[in-house]
């Protein structure tokens, strides 16, 4: 037993990490709108609040842009905010956290920071690194469901 | 107990079966290149390209990307799994791609760079950049070349694309981006001269941003003034700088109810929309850092000033264009914070 589940242990953590990229990015079918809808769903479901959703797009037309839906989604949870700034107040820049989204005709683009890519900027703060990756993973797994979306 | 361990063994069986081009792709390209590879922020990977180039220069592309040209790379993928998505990208065409000679081709720079003046300038620039604002095709916006010329200077297309290639890509053409055919233009000869040429291109040195602060996530300031003064004296300063100041916000705000709002905490976000328009163009993605801020924090008897290190935040879109805006940011926010705190 023990070997077999040595065996499954490296192998879990020898399986490769897929990306080497410092956004993390996904590509809906689905509209702008429905995917804002559905994000503001998803958030609370993986215990964030979303503190506020910033307009970007005021104008976009007269700049040559067609598309007239861009929104930067900013969400967190408080305790982990506070938790963290007590430590490094230089981390407040990067939080609450956010999602970029973008309309592409019919389709959507969503775009986060990795928050994975602070991490040697904390080399000596494990516990922040943990929170990084956490972060990222959760980011990534909403991300992945806007992702799934249907038209 | 030993069923459990059979068990265990085959729930990790997934980990290693042959990798799925069809969801590697679409979990990393399709964000950029777009479900069939239509193109969005990333090249379209149309049927002419593809019958273009060969399986190792698509390999080669996703392993060392463009560095500064958006396209990430991708070294922690497994060769599988490379070859998985150059095999469901290929299955698009419908048959197999072009396999090209890797023996370099010899030809004299020099001349090479007079004909590259005289044919290849326009479009792909003097230093062979690319010419224009960004990369990808124009979705969304606007551009003067509906697909932007290729970087024949980045060091991801100097070690992806074989002179073989290149040599037929000159001679054939791309119609899609508008590149002419230069068959019966210039000889085999003046072609290996220009390929000679381009095989010299290198990308400029990139601006950096101040020692000072490299290597740190954020500036900050300790300001010898009260939070209200120095948050005052903040957006004075942003104003001064020609910004325009978003109503101020506390950084818990919406995090928690109004009455345990922390209050000594406080968020102002700026704007000068006219760049803000010039830089979407160059990077639609940049809302992911958006929008400026400076905070001002009351902490342990201390007010300090703190934003993000625009010039190193701005590396991480690997775009060359944005990581030079980013230093020139660096230089306004830090003459902003110096003033608000003198």
């Amino acid at each position: 037993m023990r070997v077999i589940v040595g065996i499954c242990l490296v192998l879990l953590f020898a399986f490769p990490v897929q990306a080497d990229q410092t956004l993390v990015m996904a590509r809906s079918d689905a509209k702008a709108g429905h995917v804002m809808e559905v994000l503001r769903e998803t958030l609370p479901e993986y215990g964030y609040s979303v503190a506020h959703v910033q307009r970007c797009d005021g104008g976009m037309a007269e700049f040559d842009y067609k598309t007239d839906f861009y929104r930067v989604v900013f969400f967190g949870k408080v305790e982990e905010v506070r938790r963290i700034l007590a430590r490094h107040p230089e981390m407040s820049p990067y939080l609450p956290l956010k999602i970029a989204v973008i309309a592409e005709n019919n389709e959507t683009l969503l775009a986060a920071m990795d928050p994975r890519a602070l991490s040697p900027m904390f080399p000596d703060d494990p516990e922040l690194q943990l929170q990084l990756s956490r972060w990222h993973s959760d980011i990534q797994a909403m991300l992945e469901e806007m992702r799934r979306l249907k038209k | 107990m030993r069923y459990w361990s059979w068990l265990f063994l085959l729930l990790c069986m997934p980990l290693y079966a042959a990798p799925d081009g069809k969801t590697l792709y679409e979990e990393n390209c399709s964000a950029c290149h777009h479900f069939r590879g239509q193109g969005g922020i990333g090249l379209p990977l149309s049927v002419e390209v593809l019958s273009q180039v060969s399986d190792d220069y698509i390999a080669k592309t996703i392993r060392h990307g463009r560095p500064g040209r958006i396209m990430p790379s991708f070294p922690k993928l497994s060769s599988a799994q490379v070859t998985a998505v150059v095999h469901y990208v290929r299955s698009w065409t419908g048959k197999p791609g072009p396999v090209f000679e890797t023996t370099k081709i010899h030809g004299d720079a020099k001349k090479g760079n007079a004909l590259y003046q005289k044919h290849c300038v326009r479009c792909h620039g003097k230093d062979g950049s690319g010419e224009g604002v960004g990369t990808g095709v124009t979705l969304s916006r606007e551009r003067s070349f509906m697909i932007m010329p290729a970087a024949l200077n980045n060091s991801g297309f100097q070690k992806s694309a074989s002179d073989a290639m290149i040599r037929d890509i000159i001679l054939i053409g791309r119609k899609s981006s508008n590149m002419p055919s230069f068959r019966g233009k210039i000889s085999d000869q003046e072609v290996a001269h220009v390929i000679a040429y381009l095989r010299t291109l290198e990308p400029p040195a990139p601006r950096k941003g101040s020692e000072e602060w490299a290597g740190k996530p954020a500036y900050v300031m300790e300001s010898p003034y009260d939070l209200e003064t120095t948050v005052e004296n903040v957006k004075q300063a942003l104003a001064g700088a020609n910004f325009r100041i978003f109503p101020q916000r506390y950084l818990e705000q919406g995090l928690t109810d109004e009455f345990s709002v922390n209050t000594r905490q406080v968020a102002i976000r700026f704007c000068n929309f006219k760049e803000l328009y010039h830089l979407l163009n160059i990077d639609p993605r940049l809302g992911t850092v958006l929008p400026c801020r400076i905070n001002v924090l009351e902490q342990n008897g201390k007010v300090l000033v703190i934003s993000a290190n625009v010039a190193q935040l701005a590396t991480l879109f690997n775009n060359q264009e944005l990581s030079e805006v980013g230093v020139l940011m660096e230089e306004i926010i830090l003459t902003v914070m110096e003033e608000a705190t003198l």
